[in-house]
């Protein structure tokens, strides 16, 4: 705990992912303004103690939309990395079992195809095919995470297999599910953490993308990308526009990037000196 | 060695043909007739069946699928639905934007990206590595398509030294053309020069502790020089295959980019086909752009089998 405390890494990726959780949560119950009120009488207003942020072109309070917005995006980070996260593991699981079969190739050589396809292409394909919005993008990234994931786990599992407790595990009588579940998994899970809270990152800039291509929120539910997308007719009047959601959204990717690095760095020592 | 390559180039064809075949079946199960939507509500029977026959949609999948795939051999796409001008032609005009742009990025990348790296592991552990890493840190975070704004905000709106958008295109000379094209390859390459930097940092770190270093400086090499002649030419290697595998990210990056900077390429036309519900132009675009970065990878580890033997697989 003590060391966790004293990395710079985790300790300020923690505080800024925690501070964003917050403003998600705190969105739930308060915002400063009511983030869909429009008011034409005080359009692209600067920040002023009255809107803490300015407003946007309809007169909305960019801070409220910010605090939504963050909701949108942490969503979207649990979504997609769920998606990849649990068929990640489990096919990464399935592979390290059938290891060296026809199987392991066949999930091994599936994954590498998906992988091989562009993020923002498959989000593309699959948003032509949907229409856009808000699910399909969180489908499309979390479907690219699954690779990511698999790969992960499946290399990490069979270096576990080959352990001699799993060997007595397998003379005790412990079936292949079993074995998986009680020995290989609590293993690997802090790998999994970590790359988790990577994904999560290229999960929010992601979104961000493609709402800001409008592919992904739709209007009007605030998302940082799509508010970025709208600030460009305006920005030349109101430079805030452009500012406010753009550094919320790196400030997010930011946090979640380094509570990855801090972590990998926690549980892997070794790892350390290297810090790419 | 031929073995390694063949099989290496046999994988990307398959790899190639069956991203063709996903694109063509996603697109095919997509509900709607084209040739209806194109000629509107007041068509009559007889034109869709004239249209669609034109389109060649009167055909069965399987053979639309097998034209389509002789189609990207010869150059013959079909017609665009949304523009109905040969799809060839249309990704062939806008390819004069695209490639330059990521071609400029991937430089700027590199021209950043490795001193920064160099420079961090060369004062490993000291104050300015800290400060470049967590330059580069933020350099990660930062969306390209917000760099965009920002250097459209200052450059174009505030200084007035670049223009905001559009591009002037090549018959103008060379000058013009590379103006509009430096903020948006800059956009692009900044996230990827922070990534190229840590990498860079982490491979001099390790080939710096390799004793081939000790021994160069044992033989009267400064530190600097043992640093560039040896163990820079060694870190190399890995820099350059993640150079590879970002430019996958600087295709899609070409896409948001362009948006920003309202370039005509490959991107922008993408995002306007989806528009337009343009699947002839889709599928092509999709597959470019997915080839692309498939060929590149294949190049890469091509690449890294001719340098290091150990690479090939059995």
């Amino acid at each position: 705990m003590m060391r966790a405390l004293r990395h710079p890494s985790f300790l300020v990726g923690a505080v800024l992912s925690a501070l964003i959780v917050a403003l998600a949560l705190v969105s739930l119950v308060w915002t400063p303004a009511d983030p869909g009120r429009m008011n034409i009488l005080a359009r692209l207003r600067p920040p002023s103690a009255e809107f803490w942020l300015g407003t946007d072109q309809f007169g909305r309070d960019i801070a409220s939309m910010l605090m939504v917005g963050a909701r949108n995006a942490l969503t979207v980070g649990l979504v997609a990395v769920g998606i990849g996260l649990v068929l990640g593991l489990a096919l990464g699981l399935l592979a390290a079992r059938a290891d060296g079969t026809i199987l392991d190739a066949a999930i091994m050589r599936l994954l590498d195809f998906v992988f091989a396809f562009p993020i923002v292409l498959s989000a593309i394909l699959i948003v032509t095919l949907l229409g856009p919005g808000l699910v399909e993008a969180v489908v499309a990234i979390g479907l690219f995470n699954v690779p990511v994931f698999a790969r992960l786990a499946r290399g990490a599992a069979l270096q576990v297999m080959r352990r001699d407790y799993i060997r007595a595990a397998r003379l005790a009588g412990a079936g292949p599910a079993r074995i998986l579940l009680r020995h290989v998994v609590p293993n690997i899970a802090g790998l999994m953490i970590v790359q988790a809270s990577v994904q999560f990152a290229v999960a929010i800039l992601a979104e961000a993308s493609l709402s800001y291509l409008g592919l992904g929120t739709q209007p009007p539910a605030p998302s940082w990308g799509r508010m970025l997308s709208d600030a460009q007719t305006f920005m030349a009047r109101q430079p805030f526009l452009a500012i406010f959601p753009g550094a919320a959204i790196a400030l997010a990717v930011l946090a979640f990037n380094l509570l990855g690095d801090g972590l990998r760095d926690l549980l892997d020592p070794r790892l350390r000196e290297r810090g790419a | 060695m031929l073995r390694f390559l063949a099989a290496r180039i046999a994988m990307l064809v398959a790899a190639l043909a069956t991203a063709a075949l996903v694109i063509f079946l996603v697109l095919e199960i997509l509900p709607g007739d084209p040739a209806a939507a194109m000629l509107g509500v007041s068509a009559t029977p007889e034109t869709i069946a004239a249209l669609r026959a034109e389109l060649g949609l009167d055909q069965p999948a399987a053979r639309r699928f097998l034209r389509w795939l002789a189609g990207l051999v010869t150059g013959d796409l079909g017609l665009s639905y949304a523009y109905r001008v040969p799809v060839g032609g249309l990704i062939g005009e806008r390819f004069g934007v695209t490639l330059p742009l990521a071609v400029l990025a991937m430089l700027l990348a590199a021209g950043i990206g490795i001193p920064l790296g160099v420079a961090a592991a060369s004062r490993a552990n000291t104050r300015l590595d800290a400060v470049l890493m967590g330059v580069s840190q933020l350099g990660l975070a930062i969306p390209n398509f917000w760099f965009g704004l920002l250097f459209v905000l200052i450059f174009s709106i505030g200084l007035g030294w670049f223009p905001s958008g559009g591009f002037p295109g090549w018959s103008a000379g060379p000058g013009p053309a590379l103006h509009a094209l430096i903020l948006p390859a800059l956009a692009l390459a900044l996230p990827m020069a922070a990534v190229l930097a840590r990498i860079t940092r982490s491979a001099v770190i390790e080939a710096l502790g390799e004793d081939y270093i000790l021994t160069a400086r044992a033989k009267g090499l400064s530190r600097a020089e043992a640093l560039v002649r040896h163990a820079l030419r060694n870190a190399l290697i890995p820099v350059v295959t993640i150079l590879g595998l970002q430019f996958s990210f600087l295709l899609t990056g070409t896409v948001v980019v362009e948006g920003v900077f309202a370039l005509p390429g490959l991107g922008r036309l993408l995002i306007q086909a989806i528009g337009g519900h343009d699947l002839m132009l889709i599928r092509s675009l999709v597959l470019m752009f997915a080839g692309a970065a498939m060929a590149v990878n294949a190049l890469v580890d091509i690449a890294y089998g001719l340098l290091d033997p150990r690479m090939r697989p059995a």
